[in-house]
């Protein structure tokens, strides 16, 4: 048995170990994914679509004869991008929110970057979505009649490495918005220089000591097992469409803005999704279009799904990062630059959030304390697949140079790593040292057990002879408290009580496996704790309908788990208020002199008189009481919580091989909503962070400008094998505002893991290698051995 | 176990007609293949699409990560490297095959314990894992954290539940042992 969390309040059902609402529907095979319930027995008639993917990283369709693949029996309906549905399409960016509110295309957050044409004539990348798609009775007929389109391509010259892309003379990717490839200054994004606080150079100068570093991400990507996939259908002119979009909102209001439909006439249906983690940016893919028009012009139901190899269509965003710290001699840091470059691939969507966004968040809240702060980035397009969020949003490639420069400063000072933290950083509202910083470190150093494993780099004992241990952590500040949230918009949520005191919740919600469905129900089982209902009492449902007229709160930032939560205790005691004025004629009171607890309601002055609420309910016109909240999440700056991971590795010195021995994942969560949930984040991310770490890499053909492990052989994501023993540890020690002052945890379980490993890595072997993934051949040609 | 070939058209199309009998879940079932079944059509296929048992899940279609695992004579296989017709004459158990109170899917679902999180979080590889855990306990009752590793290490779990899954595997052990002493 392990140890488990203490909560700092005991509640009746929130921040408990429990089995999730939805384990045995998922555990059976029950449970309904959007490949399941768009299949050929559902609806008779359907078809599917199949979409012309360019072969080359960069070209120009110069003539397409598309007449064999009409002519093939069973097609019923092809678009090329000379047909007036396609080319009337404006073009668009995947970037058009962050995944928190609601935008239209005017207001997309990413406007000056809208560079995707919907099946255009124009590829970027190998792979891409062009000149043409169609419909066929079956998959085999769309991919036959598909290999009979005849193409003539212009081939372009190609650049996929960021620097080369910056050159003169380097081809040119997007040469309407970016001439030179880099991205121009934005409205959200700001200049290349985004932070400039104090003056830096001064620092530099006054600083004891000046430590300089470099890291470098390659592109991870997402790996989704459920494949991307949507189903339309037209009745009239109203369009439905089913997916496993994370979003049902935007994908509404996505196809109602491109397609000219008013919203009323589009109605967006999810269900359960088979995992997020960010692909796709937001949602705002051109495949929810040209599916929707190839169902208009069959006439008939049209599936598009993507197979797993096309499922390879974003990546995480590749990052080079240089910082120079300036230090004083008893550890205070003075002064700090990073510059980054960051690899945007064929489309910009939510690059400069990656790099400039993120980043920035990140000197208000843990950087506030150095005097002299500089940061500048640089996007650039190349013909890569396009790049941006995964698990978070640019701060994994962010935390990579960051703890770097921490193990190396402490290192040059001969000071704790751990004590270079504490004495440094932390948010603007508060002085030094930050509590939960703190806690986390202490509580990260002594499961792993920091002190009698730490050794001097390179210098602790050899196992079988060539095999190195060390140990090695990584921090950053959290960046899911509520207040970080208001861009949100409004977080809406439905209570109805029924007669019989079972309850109807509406928190619409797209549940990606994350467990914030089981977050709301145990909400709803805690706000409404004076009608003592229990959780088999609370209906939710698994199906997400754009139709219920509600806005689903979307499942980015890690944040679903409490902000509906929150607004449900408000929501909670407008019910209360609502029975009491139903109770006060059958009382003879007025309502404010009625009490509720415990599923009873009395005067509050002579407690024995009262009722059971079912039996006032159901003496009464049966109809059920219904209240429908909807809130802005709470704007007081109430700090941040901070995360950390450490991990002990264990380095073959003869092969390369790095093996993990432990991980130790901390999080300060503010409020644990569900014990079990968090845990299971907190140990289920370390699948991609030891993955991004030592083993995933999408690898190109240089010369073809081609991707060669778009499959999961050749791209290797960490099985039960590869897996270290896992330690999750959950605090409450920061509290942010609200009925509980929780904070999302999910997306920062991965953040520090790449960092701590290689940071762990140097500690064996007293040798730095900062690309990821660290894979046997870098470990090798660090010990000078290749 | 064949992988799937990609087959020429024109071999479709004049694919001769073919009847099969597989018994699925405990009922024999007749397919002809030919139009309505084309020769490529994989197990996958066949059991998600023309039967609605859509329990297993078609994640890679390429033998990599275990989301369609059934079992056929009662070993784990991947449905979508099997074709229909290599299931000619055998018998497949799907999850929807498993009885209501399966241990497997018990521990499964209520795997919870402080330390390792839930066995399960978007659960679309759960029933891969389920059956793999399945065919494991079926030749093994009693297997070791080591032997559940090795005998899972095919599947993929994105959202990275492994540490709850060996767990729930242990658990599933210890309620066929405690059933098996309760006879």
């Amino acid at each position: 048995m392990r140890q488990p969390f203490t909560p700092r309040t005991e509640r009746a059902f929130l921040g408990k170990y429990r089995p999730k609402i939805d384990g045995r529907d998922k555990a059976r095979g029950a449970a309904l994914y959007a490949d399941d319930i768009a299949r050929e027995r559902s609806f008779p008639g359907m078809l599917y679509a199949k979409v012309l993917r360019s072969p080359y990283p960069h070209a120009r369709i110069l003539s397409l004869d598309a007449s064999e693949a009409e002519k093939t029996p069973g097609v019923k309906a092809v678009l090329t991008y000379k047909d007036p549905m396609i080319a009337s399409l404006k073009k668009t960016n995947a970037g058009w929110t962050d995944g928190v509110d609601t935008v239209s295309f005017r207001k997309m957050m990413w406007g000056t970057f809208r560079d995707r044409c919907v099946l255009g004539d124009y590829a970027c990348w190998a792979g891409d979505e062009v000149g043409l798609a169609l419909a066929a009775e079956s998959e085999l007929i769309a991919e036959e009649a598909l290999a009979l389109v005849r193409v003539e391509w212009e081939v372009l010259p190609f650049v996929l490495d960021p620097i080369e892309a910056m050159k003169p003379g380097a081809p040119p990717v997007h040469p309407d918005i970016a001439a030179n490839n880099v991205f121009p200054a934005d409205p959200f994004g700001g200049g290349d220089v985004f932070v400039d606080k104090g003056d830096v150079d001064e620092g530099f100068r006054r600083a004891d000591l000046v430590v300089e570093g470099r890291s470098v991400y390659h592109n991870a990507t997402q790996n989704s097992l459920d494949n991307w996939c949507c189903l339309v259908e037209w009745v009239g002119d109203s369009l439905t469409v089913w997916s496993n979009s994370y979003a049902t909102d935007q994908t509404r209001m996505h196809i109602s803005q491109m397609l000219g439909l008013p919203i009323h006439k589009v109605r967006a249906v999810s269900s359960f999704v088979g995992g997020q983690f960010g692909r796709g940016d937001t949602g705002d893919q051109p495949f929810f279009l040209f599916t929707a028009l190839l169902a208009k012009k069959a006439g008939r139901p049209v599936k598009f799904r993507h197979t797993r190899r096309e499922s390879f269509h974003d990546s995480r965003q590749p990052a080079i990062y240089e910082a120079k710290v300036g230090v004083m001699r008893d550890g205070t840091i003075r002064a700090m630059h990073c510059k980054s470059v960051g690899n945007a691939g064929a489309y910009a969507d939510h690059t400069m959030f990656a790099l400039k966004y993120a980043p920035k968040e990140i000197t208000e809240v843990a950087l506030a304390h150095v005097s002299d702060v500089r940061f500048e980035s640089f996007g650039v397009y190349t013909n890569k697949l396009p790049a941006c969020m995964m698990r978070g949003v640019g701060n994994s490639q962010f935390n990579l140079i960051f703890g770097l420069m921490i193990d190396l400063v402490a290192e040059r000072l001969g000071m704790d790593p751990l004590e270079l933290c504490v004495k440094n950083f932390g948010h603007e509202w508060e002085s030094l040292p930050d509590r939960s910083l703190e806690r986390v470190l202490e509580e990260g150093a002594r499961r792993i057990g920091w002190k009698e494993k730490r050794h001097l780099p390179g210098r602790g004992p050899a196992f079988d002879g060539v095999k190195k241990r060390g140990v090695g952590f990584s921090c950053h500040p959290a960046w899911h408290a509520e207040w970080q949230e208001v861009r949100r918009g409004k977080v809406q949520v439905g209570i109805t009580l029924n007669p019989d005191c079972t309850v109807m919740l509406k928190a619409p919600s797209v549940e990606t496996g994350n467990g914030s469905n089981t977050c709301n129900v145990l909400g709803c089982a805690e706000a409404l704790g004076f009608l003592d209902v229990r959780v088999e009492d609370i209906h939710w449902s698994a199906t997400v309908d754009s139709d219920q007229g509600m806005k689903d709160c979307v499942q980015t930032d890690s944040a679903v788990s409490y902000l509906q939560s929150e607004v449900m205790a408000q929501a909670a005691r407008e019910l209360k208020d609502r029975l009491r004025e139903t109770a006060a004629p059958v009382f003879g009171l007025e309502p404010g002199e009625l009490e509720i607890e415990g599923g009873r309601v009395f005067p509050a002055a002579s407690p024995e008189k009262g009722m059971k609420v079912k039996d006032l309910l159901g003496s009464g016109d049966l109809a059920p009481i219904s209240v429908l909240m909807s809130r802005s999440p709470l704007a007081e700056k109430t700090g941040v919580p901070y995360f950390a991971n450490f991990a002990e590795v264990e380095v073959d010195t003869g092969t390369g091989r790095v093996e993990t021995l432990k991980l130790v994942v901390v999080n300060d969560c503010g409020t644990v909503m569900y014990a079990s949930g968090a845990e299971a984040q907190q140990v289920g991310g370390q699948c991609i962070g030891l993955g991004e770490a030592l083993t995933e890499e999408i690898i190109y053909d240089r010369a073809t400008g081609i991707p060669l492990n778009f499959n999961w052989i050749d791209y290797h994501i960490p099985t039960m094998a590869d897996m270290p023993d896992i330690e999750p540890v959950l605090l409450e020690v920061w509290k942010g505002g609200g009925e509980y002052g929780a904070c999302g945890i999910g997306e920062g379980t991965v953040t520090c893991t790449p960092r701590a490993i290689l940071n762990a890595i140097y500690n064996a072997v007293g040798a730095r290698i900062d690309e990821i993934p660290v894979t046997p051949d870098k470990i090798l040609r660090a010990l000078g051995k290749a | 176990m064949l992988g799937l070939a990609t087959v020429p058209s024109q071999d479709v199309t004049a694919a001769r007609s073919r009847a099969i009998r597989i018994r699925i879940n405990g009922v024999w079932r007749d397919f002809t293949v030919g139009a309505d079944l084309p020769a490529p059509t994989t197990l996958a296929y066949l059991l998600r699409e023309k039967l609605g048992l859509t329990g297993l899940k078609v994640s890679c279609d390429e033998g990599a990560c275990g989301a369609c695992t059934v079992l056929r004579d009662g070993k784990a296989v991947l449905s979508c490297m099997v074709l229909a017709v290599e299931a000619d004459g055998h018998d497949i158990l799907t999850i929807e095959g498993l009885p209501d109170d399966d241990p497997v899917v018990e521990a499964f679902a209520r795997q919870c314990e402080p330390g390792y999180g839930t066995a399960l979080q978007c659960g679309y590889c759960t029933p891969g894992f389920v059956m793999a855990a399945r065919a494991l306990l079926d030749e093994n009752p009693s297997p070791t954290p080591a032997q559940i590793k090795e005998a899972l290490s095919g599947n993929i779990c994105r959202c990275g539940c492994y540490s709850a899954i060996a767990q729930a595997v242990l658990h599933a052990s210890e309620a066929i042992a405690a059933r098996g002493r309760a006879r």
